[in-house]
């Protein structure tokens, strides 16, 4: 028997701690290694973490809500030992033994009752009452007692509380941190997109793809982008500098089941268009089907935000911090437009996108919008190197 | 209404028996020393003057014989108001309560009955040592066919004492020693108090009634439920004022019948319990008061019923203070009780 | 030198051993003087540890306390005495055969009960033990009712919830019998004194055994009888037996019983047990002195218990089978018949006939209580009545219980 602890290691790019989100198996489990052990959240994903070994859990750190530092102590696990998981039959019939030596031996049963549920009589009413079922609530109280308050977590009685945790509560902290330090200027400009979508029709039937603007926009972006670095920059606070990026980590503002996510197109302009779509779809799909690796999660240098059809007039997109730009997309739709004294019937699609006032000013943040717009009107100057 | 005066609980006791002799020539009150001396704690005082010596009867000491004389008498169609000097000392009476008195009309199929009230002090706080303190009420609230009560103040004395020689059923008539001339908030070091003042002790001249079964709310709260009776019910608002809980308090008057429903209504609002009585705990009357609680209000009970209560040890003269359940005791319950979250 | 040893009260005869009354004080018929009801309690001293006899070996009635009945009251005690017997007898025998569970008889002391009965008056208030049937009987409470009682069955005076012989009737005057002995004594003194506080004439008789004279109760209803001087008529039955232990247990061996009457300050008679007119003038006289306000009576009745304590006893296992043919007193019955032959009253052939009547009315009574159910047979009671009476009103607790016992819980 030998006893092995695992520390929380480092889930993101240098974070410091991660959020319990719910655990996978509880102490006296016995464990394979690699089955799952418990979800985390740091600041950017909700995490799986596999266990390190096969054993028997003998102590974990850490309940839903609960933070834990990175490279503390996160479980302990008695390894090496003779227990192998049985069935349920053979578990629950004891067989007498009869054991030929002295030495008291060790029968390890596998623990698979339902745990036993400690609560007092009216919090066991107000559960039956709401329709709760207690094996499935976390007490707090001592001795892992059901309180009133683990209750109301849960209660549908008036209202449902629901915990801000995990991937909810990262996103509302970095939502509040970045408007309560970033001064955002919005600026918003239209572009005609008429001969973009020509092109992209074009392409998508000669390559039979499904190419949405996003792949294009992206890459122009990442043209644009060279020659105003200081939209390709983080700020970082703590050493009171702006670190400018050359390659463009593009991060994509994606809804997924929980929440908002920014998975990252690591090197946007390093392949061709194909390849920008396909990293795109690959890193947005991993996110909302909550599988992106720690490294489609972090480091973006600028980020990019679609609402798609939804997508609107105007919106006013709230910077990704450390980044000090994003750049919303709003919905391309016809509309009658004046082209050279006569009026037209034009797609036109708007961009609303907001930078961090402190770093970049607004002739700059204009110019590069200006200069993104260009290169969308005349969409053959997007592959022109 | 009636005209009120002050009166404390001996005065109150003893103006119950002087209204009921006055209306009923049935009833007649027999005690040692009730008669010519009015009594040990001067609660017959003066009625012996008042009736006649035919109607207010010296005993001798014999607990024995004055309850079985008094069952004669009832059966003879009397009402008699018997006294046994302290609870302590009914014990020689308790084949005539408990084999006679209480079975008489259930054996005999309503046959023959006696409607007799045995008035006794009980409960300490006077340094009366173990003759002197005891609080048999679990006793005789075990035993069917007789009716317990103890009050907790001067009006709940006299309109329980009407009520209990009128009823056709036997009572034993708990009088808390201690409450006779002042309500005692537990604490043996505060000068002690006269009923002089407290709302309780406003009391109607003449006749009037408190219904045996009804427990009443001496105090009102939400926090947590105080189930007690006598002695206690003062000690427990104490306790409650002292730790500034919003304590509900109830004085439950009669043990048998019980009034499970004002206890329980209470609990099932505050979702706590404390019952505190001055009878030892192991199978005294806050182990029927727990179980029946616990079986109403299973459900409302947000952390285990607490009990406070004597020792169980016979109740000692040098050591009354540490004995006695006091505030301080009724204040750790109260905390133990109120520390659990529910 | 002499030194004290432990004195273990000596048991005249055992099993196998010829049986031995020497042991009780006698006197002769007609000897005992008869003082003036009235007397102070200190001239019945000699009353207490004499013998109140009036009927001789012959049958002819002597002395003072000859009450000098009317022949038709002589003949009513001798006809209650033969019914208490006969019913006694078949009583018995429905024990045995399990119509009943319990049975007590009072055979070989009829008299104590009857002649008492008919010589106190019908408002007086009896508190029987439960050896005293003689005392319903005699009242006129019907042989059905009492059988009803024994069978506990619908027409159960007590519905089903005391044990047979636990008789009462309240319109007859008679006491509820307590299994618990001695109880009804002080019960009967303080029933005298409420008679007395009232200002009303009736006196209360209780009965107990002699071994019950032991108990404290005893004691209370002495004390209190005297200090009250309450009109209480105390009657000790001495049938020399509390099941197997003797009479000198209860201190018999060395003063009467009836000599604690004046030892505490009430007047004492010790009289033959077993002589109708015997315990019909001491009974009259205590009534006497009891309505003339000179207070209570201890009457010691000497006599035998020829039959088992009750049908779960069986007393040839401690005392000699022959102890009653051989018991100085007699049969009370033979010898009030036989003072009815003396006197011309009554004939061999009259009493056949009236056993055979007796017999007859005992016979019909029994199938009549029997149409009523027994505790095995027939029509029962509703056990919801094990629930009423306990108060006056059925607090809530009782009613819940019985809801739940009518559920099945």
């Amino acid at each position: 028997m030998a006893r092995y602890s695992m520390r929380l290691p480092d889930l993101g790019e240098g974070t410091v701690s991660a959020e319990v989100i719910a655990w996978r198996a509880k102490v006296g489990d016995l464990v394979t290694e690699d089955a799952p052990l418990v979800e985390m959240a740091t600041d950017k994903a909700v995490v799986e973490v596999p266990s390190p070994v096969t054993g028997r859990i003998v102590s974990v750190t850490g309940s839903p809500g609960e933070s834990v530092a990175v490279g503390a102590e996160l479980a302990v696990f008695e390894t090496e030992s003779v227990i192998t998981p049985t069935s349920s039959v053979a578990s629950e019939v004891s067989v007498p033994v009869v054991v030929a030596d002295a030495a008291p031996k060790v029968t390890a049963v596998v623990d698979r009752a339902p745990r036993p549920v400690r609560a007092s009589p009216a919090t066991r009413r107000r559960a039956f009452e709401a329709g709760i079922d207690l094996t499935q609530v976390r007490g707090s109280g001592p001795g892992g007692r059901i309180l009133r308050r683990d209750l109301d977590k849960t209660s549908t009685v008036e209202y449902q509380e629901i915990p801000v945790i995990g991937v909810r509560r990262v996103i509302a902290q970095r939502m509040a941190e970045a408007k309560r330090h970033a001064p955002h200027f919005a600026y918003v400009e239209e572009v005609d997109v008429t001969e973009l979508e020509w092109l992209r029709q074009r392409l998508n039937a000669e390559h039979r793809a499904e190419w949405s603007y996003l792949p294009f926009i992206a890459r122009a972006l990442v043209k644009v982008l060279q020659q105003f670095p200081q939209c390709n920059a983080h700020f970082d606070a703590d050493r009171n500098v702006i670190k400018r990026y050359g390659a463009v980590h593009l991060g994509i503002a994606t809804q997924t089941p929980d929440g908002l996510k920014v998975p990252v197109v690591r090197d946007a302009g390093r392949g061709d268009l194909r390849a920008l779509a396909a990293e795109i779809r690959r890193v947005t799909e991993a996110a909302r089907e909550g599988r992106a690796s720690r490294s489609d999660l972090g480091g973006s240098t600028i980020t990019l935000t679609s609402l798609g059809k939804l997508g609107g007039i105007v919106s006013t997109p709230i910077l990704n911090l450390p980044e000090v730009a994003i750049v919303g997309i709003n919905k391309a739709t016809e509309r009658v437009v004046v082209r050279d004294g006569k009026i037209a019937i034009r797609r036109m699609m708007n961009l609303s996108s907001s930078f961090d006032h402190r770093f970049v000013d607004g002739y700059d943040a204009a110019a590069m919008i200006q200069a993104l717009k260009m290169q969308l009107e005349q969409p053959e100057t997007i592959f022109a190197e | 209404m009636s005209v009120t005066s002050t009166m404390n609980m001996v005065q109150a006791l003893n103006s119950a028996m002087d209204v009921m002799l006055e209306r009923h020539a049935s009833v007649v009150v027999l005690g040692e020393d009730v008669g010519y001396f009015g009594g040990v704690f001067r609660v017959t005082d003066g009625l012996q003057k008042k009736y006649g010596a035919h109607r207010v009867l010296d005993t001798p000491i014999a607990e024995g014989g004055i309850i079985g004389a008094a069952i004669g008498m009832g059966v003879n169609g009397l009402r008699p108001v018997a006294e046994i000097q302290f609870a302590d000392y009914i014990y020689p009476a308790y084949d005539q309560i408990v084999s006679e008195l209480a079975r008489l009309r259930y054996r005999s199929a309503a046959a023959f009955t006696a409607p007799l009230t045995i008035r006794t002090p009980c409960g300490g706080g006077i340094r009366g040592g173990q003759t002197h303190s005891q609080s048999p009420e679990g006793v005789f609230a075990h035993v069917s066919g007789i009716k317990t009560v103890m009050p907790s103040n001067p009006y709940d004395a006299k309109g329980l004492l009407i009520a209990a020689i009128e009823d056709d059923d036997p009572v034993i008539f708990f009088e808390p020693k201690r409450l006779y001339n002042g309500p005692f908030d537990g604490d043996p070091d505060k000068p002690a108090q006269s009923w002089l003042g407290h709302p309780m002790a406003e009391v109607p001249q003449g006749y009037y009634r408190v219904e045996i079964g009804k427990a009443s709310v001496a105090r009102e709260g939400s926090a947590v439920t105080m189930v007690s009776y006598g002695t206690m019910v003062h000690v427990c608002i104490a306790a409650a004022e002292a730790e500034g809980v919003d304590a509900e308090v109830i004085d439950v008057r009669s043990m048998m019948p019980l009034d499970m429903d004002t206890i329980a209504q209470s609990v099932e609002k505050t979702g706590r319990c404390l019952i505190a009585h001055e009878a030892t705990r192991f199978a005294g009357f806050g182990a029927e008061l727990s179980a029946s609680i616990q079986e109403r209000c299973f459900w409302s009970l947000e952390a285990p019923i607490e009990r406070v209560a004597g020792w169980d040890t016979p109740y000692p003269h040098a050591f009354e203070w540490q004995y006695f359940p006091g505030k301080q005791r009724v204040q750790r319950g109260l905390r133990q009780l109120l520390n659990i979250e529910g | 030198m002499s030194k004290p040893t432990l004195h273990i009260p000596a048991v005249p005869a055992r099993p196998g051993e010829a049986p031995d009354f020497s042991y009780v004080h006698l006197a002769p018929a007609g000897a005992a003087l008869r003082p003036d009801p009235r007397v102070p309690v200190r001239e019945t001293v000699e009353l207490a540890d004499s013998l109140i006899r009036v009927l001789d070996e012959e049958g002819k009635a002597r002395g003072a306390w000859d009450p000098k009945l009317e022949p038709s009251v002589l003949l009513a005690g001798l006809q209650n005495m033969v019914l208490t017997r006969v019913f006694d007898d078949r009583m018995q025998r429905t024990q045995r055969q399990g119509r009943i569970t319990f049975y007590v008889r009072s055979y070989g002391e009829e008299a104590v009960s009857v002649a008492a009965a008919a010589a106190l008056a019908e408002t007086d208030m009896l508190f029987p033990s439960y050896r005293n049937q003689g005392l319903f009987l005699a009242r006129g409470v019907s042989l059905v009712d009492l059988m009803c009682q024994l069978l506990s069955n619908t027409r159960d005076m007590c519905k089903g919830r005391q044990l047979p012989v636990m008789y009462h009737s309240a319109e007859k005057r008679v006491f509820s019998i307590s299994g618990n002995l001695a109880t009804q004594y002080p019960q009967a003194v303080g029933w005298a004194m409420a008679a007395a506080i009232k200002g009303e004439s009736q006196l209360a008789a209780a009965w107990i055994g002699e071994g019950s004279t032991a108990a404290a109760d005893f004691h209370h209803a002495l004390t209190f009888a005297k200090v009250y001087k309450a009109p209480v008529i105390l009657n000790v039955v001495n049938n020399q037996w509390a099941i197997s232990t003797f009479q000198g247990y209860a201190g018999g061996e060395q003063r009467s019983f009836a000599a604690r009457g004046p030892g505490v300050g009430i007047a004492g008679l010790r009289v033959d047990g077993n002589d109708f007119l015997a315990v019909y003038a001491a009974t009259q006289w205590a009534a006497e002195r009891a309505r003339s306000g000179e207070g209570a009576t201890l009457i010691e009745l000497v006599t035998y218990r020829a039959g088992a304590h009750s049908t779960s006893d069986d007393p040839s296992r401690y005392r000699p089978r022959e102890e009653f043919g051989e018991w100085p007193l007699g049969d009370p019955v033979q010898r009030l018949k036989q003072h009815l032959i003396q006197i011309g009253t009554w004939s061999e052939a009259q009493h056949e006939a009236l056993l055979a009547t007796v017999e007859e009315q005992v016979a019909t009574a029994w199938k009549q209580a029997m149409a009523f159910g027994t505790l095995n047979e027939g029509e029962k009671l509703d056990p919801k009545l094990m629930f009423s009476d306990v108060y006056k009103e059925m607090p809530a607790h009782l009613q819940l219980q019985c809801a739940q016992m009518e559920s099945g819980i």
